[in-house]
C-alpha cells in the first residue's frame, strides 16, 4: 500500500508541465541519439548532462530528463541495428543478428514494430520491478555498515564487465586506473594534496562529468575516422511505413521471457544491458529455435534481446538508486550527475527525497508510453535521420559537449582536461580496454576510500573488521565466484595460448 | 605485442604512483592516512599489468585506412578551439571550429562554411539568449 501511495505522489511530480515536457523532450532526443549509428546511451547522456546543468533544472527534473534520454536511447539503438546493421552500442549488437536479415528481406517495418513492442514490454516490466524491489532493497541496505559498503564496491569493480568483458585483466586494470585517477586532488580527510604536482587546478581532482564527456564523446570523434567511415551501404528500405498490428505481437512471448532475464541481469551490479541482451537471445534460441531460423530474420530473435536490453536498463537503476552502485555504464554516468547535484544515492534516498525517487519512477512509466507512441507510428522520421551526413552531425555533437562543459565551469582548463580524457579514452578503446570501469573507479573511488577509512577508524586500524560482518562475507563470496567464472572463461578461450 | 607494451607502461606508472604516495603523511586519529589507499590501488595495478604482460591478447586488427592525419588534425582543431574561445568570442570561434571539423569529416568548403556559421550562431542563441548562460560574445580586442 505504501508503495502505491508513494507512486501516486510520484505521478503528481511527474505530470507537472515542466517535467512532462522534459520527459517528452528526453524521449525524443534519446531515440534520436540512439538511432544515430555509433552514439549509444552513454554518449547520449554524457553529452546532455552539461545541457541539463546549463538549463539550471531542479535535481528531480534533471534526473527525469536524463532517464528519459537513457530509455529513449535504448529504444532508438535498435533502429540503426535493423536498418544499417550498425549497432549504436554494445547491447544492440544482438538485435542486428535477426533484425538486419529481416530488413534485407523487405520486412523492416515489421522488424521495427516488433522491436518497439518488445522494448516497451521489457522497459515497462523493469519499471514495475523497480517500483516494487527498489524500496525493499533500500530497506535492507540500511543495515549496511562501512565495511559492507567497501565489500560492495569491491564487488562492483570485480563484476563490471568481468562477465561480458573481453579480457578480465584489462577490465580490472581499467577499474584500478579509474581508482588511481580518483585519488588525484586534496584528500578530504587530511587535506593532503595527492598527485597534483603543484597545480592548483588539480586540487579538486578530476570532475567526473568532464572526464566522462571526454572519455566517451571526444574519443568517439577521434575513433570515428577508423571505425565508421568505411561502411558504404545505405540503409535498408523501410517498405510499408506502418506494420500490421498482428505482426507486431508475433514475438510477444519471447519478449516476456527476455524481459525477466534482462531485468535480473540489470540488477546485478556491473553486468548491465549487454549481458541482458546476450543471455535473453541465447536462451530464446535454445527454447525456440527448432528449425534453425535464428540469425536469418526470426521475429523472436529480435523480440528477446530488445526486451532483454531494455529490461536490463530499468533493472540497472535499482542498485544505482538504492546502493549508489551503478549497474551499467549509463547509470554510472547518471550517478555522476546525482553526485554533482549533491544528492547522495543510497538507502536513505527513498526516505529523505521521496519526491525525487518516486517522481523519477512515475516519469519512467510515462516515458514508456511516449516512447511507444514515438517509435511505432513515427519511426519513419528517425529512419530518415540515418541518411543525414556525418559531416553535419559530428561537429554538432562536439560543439554541444564543449559548450556544455564550458557552461559548468567557464574554465578553459576543464576543456583541455576533457580533450586529455578523450585521448585517454581513444587509447583505451584501441587496446580493447573497456571505458565503463574507468568511469566507475573515478566515480566511486572517493566513497570506497572513505568507507575503508571509516571501517578502520571503528576498529582502530585492524583490517580484520572488513571480514567480520556476515553481509560483507556473503558479498565477498559472490565476488570471488564471479571472478573465478570470468577468469575461467577467459583462460579457456585463450588455450592454446595466443601469445604473439 | 601491443598488450605487452601497454602492460609495461601501466607497470611503470603504477610503481611511480606507489613511490610518489610514500611521502603523504598520516593525520592524527586516522589509522589509514592519505597514502595507504593510493598505494593499495597502485600495487593492484602493478600486479594486473604484470598479468597483462604474461597473458596478452592477440594483436588487434590493423586499421584499414590511413586515419592518423585526420585524427591529429581533429585534436589540433579542438585544442585551438579551446585556446581561441575566449579571445575570439563564442560565435566566431565556434563557426571556425565547426567549419574545420566539417571539412575533416568530408564536407566541401561551401557546405563547411555554411554549417559552421549556422552552428556558431544557433548554439549562441540557444545557450546565451534562451538558456541565459553567459558566453563570451565579441572578440576580446574589440573591448
Amino acid at each position: 500500500m505504501d508503495i502505491l501511495t508513494s507512486l501516486i505522489g510520484g505521478f503528481a511530480v511527474a505530470v507537472t508541465p515542466l517535467n512532462l515536457a522534459l520527459a517528452v523532450f528526453g524521449c525524443f532526443a534519446g531515440t534520436l541519439i540512439g538511432a544515430l549509428p555509433g552514439l549509444g546511451p552513454v554518449n547520449g547522456v554524457a553529452i546532455l548532462i552539461p545541457v541539463a546543468f546549463a538549463m539550471k533544472l531542479e535535481p528531480g527534473s534533471a534526473l527525469i530528463m536524463l532517464s528519459c534520454i537513457y530509455y529513449g536511447c535504448m529504444y532508438g539503438g535498435r533502429i540503426s541495428s535493423i536498418m544499417l546493421n550498425i549497432p549504436g552500442d554494445e547491447p544492440a549488437i544482438m538485435t542486428t543478428l535477426d533484425g538486419y536479415p529481416m530488413a534485407r528481406k523487405g520486412q523492416a517495418a515489421k522488424a521495427l514494430g516488433i522491436s518497439a513492442v518488445a522494448s516497451f514490454t521489457g522497459a515497462t516490466l523493469a519499471t514495475l520491478g523497480l517500483t516494487f524491489f527498489a524500496p525493499l532493497l533500500a530497506k535492507a541496505a540500511i543495515h549496511f555498515g562501512p565495511a559492507d559498503y567497501f565489500a560492495l564496491y569491491v564487488m562492483a569493480f570485480a563484476t563490471i564487465g568481468g562477465v561480458t568483458g573481453v579480457n578480465p585483466f584489462k577490465t580490472l586494470l581499467a577499474a584500478v586506473l579509474g581508482l588511481l585517477l580518483a585519488s588525484v586532488g586534496l584528500d578530504p580527510a587530511t587535506g593532503t594534496a595527492r598527485y597534483t604536482f603543484g597545480s592548483y587546478h588539480l586540487y579538486d581532482g578530476f570532475d567526473p562529468i568532464v572526464a566522462i564527456v571526454g572519455l566517451f564523446a571526444v574519443s568517439e570523434i577521434i575513433m570515428y575516422f577508423e571505425s565508421h567511415a568505411t561502411s558504404g551501404a545505405g540503409p535498408a528500405k523501410l517498405g510499408r511505413a506502418l506494420p500490421r498490428l498482428r505482426e507486431v505481437f508475433e514475438g510477444f512471448p519471447a519478449a516476456l521471457r527476455g524481459s525477466v532475464i534482462g531485468f535480473v541481469c540489470g540488477v546485478l551490479p556491473g553486468a548491465g544491458a549487454s549481458l541482458g541482451a546476450f543471455v535473453s537471445y541465447s536462451t530464446e534460441k535454445q527454447i525456440s529455435d527448432k528449425n534453425g531460423t535464428f540469425g536469418t530474420g526470426d521475429p523472436r530473435g529480435i523480440a528477446a534481446p530488445e526486451a532483454g536490453n531494455n529490461a536490463a536498463s530499468g533493472g540497472a537503476l535499482i542498485p544505482m538508486l538504492t546502493l549508489g552502485v551503478p549497474g551499467s555504464g549509463t547509470t554510472a554516468v547518471m550517478l555522476a550527475l546525482l553526485v554533482s547535484l549533491n544528492i547522495q544515492p543510497g538507502p536513505l534516498l527513498f526516505e529523505r527525497q521521496p519526491d525525487l525517487v518516486w517522481g523519477l519512477i512515475a516519469a519512467l512509466y510515462l516515458a514508456n508510453l511516449v516512447l511507444l507512441m514515438l517509435n511505432v507510428p513515427m519511426v519513419g522520421i528517425f529512419t530518415r535521420l540515418l541518411s543525414l551526413p556525418q559531416w553535419l552531425l559530428m561537429p554538432i555533437v562536439v560543439m554541444v559537449s564543449f559548450i556544455g562543459i564550458y557552461s559548468i565551469s567557464h574554465s578553459s582548463f576543464d576543456l583541455f582536461v576533457m580533450i586529455g580524457f578523450g585521448l585517454l579514452g581513444y587509447a583505451l578503446r584501441k587496446f580493447e580496454i573497456s571505458l565503463v570501469p574507468v568511469v566507475l573507479g573515478l566515480l566511486l573511488g572517493a566513497d570506497m576510500e572513505n568507507n575503508l577509512r571509516r571501517a578502520l577508524s571503528i576498529s582502530g586500524g585492524d583490517f580484520g573488521i572488513l571480514l567480520q560482518s556476515p553481509i560483507a562475507l556473503v558479498i565477498y563470496g559472490f565476488t570471488a565466484l564471479m571472478l573465478l567464472f570470468s577468469f575461467g572463461i577467459a583462460m579457456r578461450r585463450q588455450t592454446p595460448p595466443l601469445a604473439d | 605485442m601491443i598488450d605487452r607494451i601497454v602492460g609495461a607502461v601501466v607497470f611503470v606508472i603504477s610503481v611511480s604512483a606507489f613511490w610518489v604516495a610514500r611521502g603523504y603523511e598520516a593525520g592524527f586519529g586516522d589509522p589509514l592516512g592519505p597514502a595507504v589507499f593510493p598505494q593499495m590501488v597502485a600495487a593492484l595495478a602493478a600486479i594486473l599489468s604484470l598479468g597483462l604482460m604474461l597473458r596478452p591478447d592477440p594483436n588487434p586488427k590493423t586499421q584499414s585506412r590511413p586515419a592518423l592525419a585526420r585524427q591529429v588534425a581533429t585534436v589540433t582543431v579542438l585544442a585551438c578551439y579551446v585556446l581561441l574561445l575566449e579571445p575570439l568570442g563564442f560565435p566566431l570561434s565556434t563557426t571556425l571550429g565547426t567549419a574545420c571539423l566539417a571539412l575533416l569529416f568530408g564536407a566541401g568548403p561551401a557546405k563547411a562554411t555554411l554549417t559552421g556559421a549556422a552552428v556558431g550562431v544557433s548554439l549562441f542563441v540557444i545557450f546565451d539568449r534562451v538558456l541565459g548562460l553567459p558566453l563570451p560574445f565579441a572578440p576580446a580586442f574589440f573591448g
